[in-house]
């Protein structure tokens, strides 16, 4: 018997023009452009799902120099002070505490500077 | 003290933020300091609540925006008490988009015609470049002389920790 395609390959161009829905112009038209788009989607995906780690970070350090700031100590300072401190608090969840509850963060800010 | 710190990192809102209005006197100011510290306000790169993609900047007021300054020599200047050569030599550049359309202004120019151009100019250019910067550079409020009509706003003083940089 004749093996045929026909089934397996319009499935899967189904999947991909699921995954296409949404883009511009021939990107969700046409099927070469499709699988050329698709698959630098997915290599930027995963690139930037670890890129993302990073610039939490970067944000939480922003926050934090701010929040720092208010109180007359520099960020660099601040951590240095948290440090010496010995508290493990994190920057994310000090971040967290800078941006909902300013009073208990000016807490954390006097230990660390009697630290310092 | 109990507090409930959510596993994702909060983001501002625009529905929920409240700027903030200050006011501040612009008069012997160096520009290009004070538009950074102007700058980091507009962003709202001075709050614990900073969120990128969100204006999270306050309003701004300052009034004598004309007698702002540069560094360098003085020089004599009949309506500036602060006048020197970096702002005579000083040239503002923009393009009209027709052929040949390049138009320059030098800095004393600028300071007869548009006073409040030179801060704004220099603040403008220390906004991210992009679609938030025109509504972050809205909340920069300049006025000749130090009279403003934001009184109802009831501006506060800029704080001092935010003019670290103007020393």
């Amino acid at each position: 018997m004749k093996v045929r395609s026909g089934k397996a390959r319009l499935r899967s161009k189904r999947r991909l023009l699921r995954e296409a829905k949404g883009n511009f112009g021939g990107r969700k038209n046409l099927n070469r452009t499709i699988r050329e788009t698709i698959l630098r989607s997915r290599a930027y995906a995963y690139r930037d799902r670890r890129v993302r780690k990073r610039e939490m970070r970067r944000l939480w350090i922003i926050r934090l120099n701010a929040a720092c700031r208010e109180h007359g100590l520099r960020y660099s300072e601040f951590i240095n002070g948290l440090t010496k401190s010995g508290l493990t608090l994190n920057r994310k969840s000090l971040s967290e505490l800078a941006f909902h509850e300013p009073a208990v963060f000016a807490e954390v800010l006097n230990v660390v500077k009697a630290s310092l | 003290m109990a507090v409930d710190i959510a596993q994702r990192t909060s983001v501002a809102k625009n529905e929920t933020f409240e700027p903030q209005w200050y006011h501040i006197d612009g008069e012997g100011q160096i520009v290009g300091r004070f538009a950074s510290a102007l700058a980091m306000v507009l962003m709202g790169k001075h709050k614990a609540t900073y969120t990128a993609h969100v204006n999270t900047g306050d309003f701004v007021v300052v009034t004598n925006v004309d007698k702002v300054r540069f560094t360098g020599a003085e020089m004599a200047h009949d309506s500036h008490p602060n006048f020197t050569t970096k702002m005579a030599n000083k040239t503002y550049e923009h393009y009209t988009g027709y052929p040949s359309g390049r138009r320059i202004t030098t800095g004393s120019a600028m300071l007869e015609k548009h006073p409040e151009k030179i801060l704004q100019e220099a603040v403008r250019r220390m906004l991210p470049k992009n679609k938030l910067a025109k509504s972050m550079l809205m909340r920069l409020k300049l006025h000749v002389g130090s009279e403003h009509p934001h009184q109802s706003q009831n501006p506060q003083p800029l704080p001092e920790h935010l003019l670290t940089r103007c020393k």
